[in-house]
């Protein structure tokens, strides 16, 4: 018998409507009481697969996805195989779908970052920061959706890389609000490109909390091929007077 | 006197036209275009030696004569393919006429080779960071290098803003973009964004517009 669906779904949009914060995301790994406890059997089926996203999450990003047994995952979890495999089809599977809520929470704090009112580029400054910070904040994560994303397969490297596109398709609204933008036909993954090329470094050197302070630097490339050099470095200088 | 595999002399007693090591030689290629294929197919993590040994039809002796072990093995395919990369690019820029010419044969050049071997490209920009970052870094400070010295032969420093270290990071997120998407042979496509790209650094984005006709 299998469980009635819990709030995360395997479509990486269902959670974006999920609260935003704008604090720290958590990993949850508390525990249901032993014993009989009177709970409904929905909740602890939610609980089940949420101790189980986040246990993948941990133990990759910990000891690399190659290494990672469906064991670890269970054992970080504290919950029993037969409900990992009620649950999900393989390690792969339960990789992949916690991966899957981890963008559709980044994405939905840049969608608020990025449509409150302002200027292109400032709107853009405020997306950016926002990633930064929730890379910067949370090293296990980035790891996982940086780095240990690209090892595991096929499935997992198209939606890796229908991720990049989702997010430098953020980018495309620019062509509206900028005079001029060059006609590159692949502009926003260019621009983007930076950003990403640069936090993949960072993370794979496992320097993520640096990457805050990059803010400036990573306005103005990500910025300088749709605005050229003098507009970027004046986005510059403002990202700077708004970090410090 | 050494010769290359294939050319036509005469057969001969006393100078062999055919190199001694040959052999070897060709073991070491098989086992390079193995390793290759194999994580074309199922990455660099699920390749085992086995694999390799079985498509390059040599014994597993034969494997650790030229390889102390699957990563060196590894390694030594990219940097093959780097190697060979870099020869197309020196070869088109030649004859270039100034530095802005140079980086459009060059970038033609690798573009074409890239497109024809997707299984080495993809080794080299898709695998090689999952394998360990530095040989990426290893490689970009190659390329960085290449161009700096391009603009310092034309007596024209680096004068623009952008990063050149983030421009090779853009050109690769690009072209990873289309091996991944199963788009190899649209590489060339992408030549005057890349043309653009390598101009960014030192001549500025509206310079850099123009030159690459965009």
């Amino acid at each position: 018998m299998s469980p009635s669906p819990p709030s995360y779904s395997d479509a990486p949009d269902a959670s974006a409507q999920k609260q935003v914060d704008g604090s720290k995301p958590d990993l949850h790994l508390w525990k249901l009481p032993r014993g009989r406890h009177g709970l409904p059997p929905e909740l602890i089926a939610q609980s089940q697969r949420e101790r189980l996203l986040a246990a993948v999450v941990r133990v990759s990003a910990a000891q690399g996805y190659q290494a990672t047994s469906v064991a670890d995952i269970l054992k970080e979890a504290g919950v029993g195989r037969e409900s990992f495999y009620k649950h999900f089809k393989d390690k792969e599977d339960c990789f992949v779908a916690a991966n899957d809520t981890l963008v559709a929470d980044l994405e939905a704090r840049v969608a608020v970052a990025y449509e409150e009112p302002g200027s292109w580029p400032e709107r853009v400054r405020r997306g950016l920061a926002t990633t930064l910070e929730w890379f910067g904040s949370n090293p296990e994560i980035a790891r996982v959706m940086m780095i240990e994303m690209g090892t595991v397969g096929p499935i997992a490297s198209e939606r890796f890389r229908t991720t990049f596109r989702r997010f430098t398709a953020l980018l495309d609204d620019g062509k509206e609000f900028i005079d001029a933008a060059p006609d590159l036909p692949n502009l926003s993954k260019i621009a983007g490109g930076a950003v990403f090329a640069r936090v993949y470094e960072e993370v794979a050197l496992g320097n993520c909390a640096n990457l805050p302070q990059l803010l400036p630097q990573l306005t103005f490339e990500l910025l300088l091929p749709y605005i050229g050099e003098a507009a970027a470095k004046k986005e510059l200088r403002k990202a700077t007077k708004a970090e410090g | 006197m050494r010769h290359e595999i294939g050319s036509l002399e005469e057969p001969g007693v006393l100078t062999p036209t055919v190199p001694l090591d040959i052999g070897v030689r060709s073991h070491r290629q098989r086992i390079l275009a193995a390793m290759a294929r194999s994580c074309a197919e199922k990455s660099f993590a699920a390749t085992t030696i086995g694999d390799i040994v079985k498509r390059a039809s040599i014994s597993r002796g034969t494997f650790y004569k030229h390889f102390k072990n699957k990563r060196d093995c590894f390694d030594a395919t990219a940097d093959a393919f780097l190697v060979e990369l870099e020869a197309v690019a020196s070869e088109a820029l030649t004859d270039a006429a100034s530095p802005t010419d140079a980086i459009d044969r060059a970038t033609a050049a690798v573009l074409e080779r890239l497109a024809a071997k997707p299984a080495y490209a993809d080794l080299l920009l898709v695998e090689a960071p999952n394998v360990d970052p530095a040989i990426v870094l290893r490689y970009r400070s190659i390329v960085v290098a290449a161009l700096d010295a391009l603009w310092r032969k034309g007596k024209e420093g680096k004068r623009a803003a952008a990063d050149p270290e983030l421009t090779f990071g853009r050109a690769k997120v690009l072209i990873v973009d289309h091996l991944a998407g199963g788009e190899a042979a649209r590489l060339p496509s992408l030549h005057s964004e890349l043309v653009y790209l390598a101009l960014l650094p030192y001549i500025g984005h509206d310079k850099a517009l123009k030159q690459a006709r965009l």
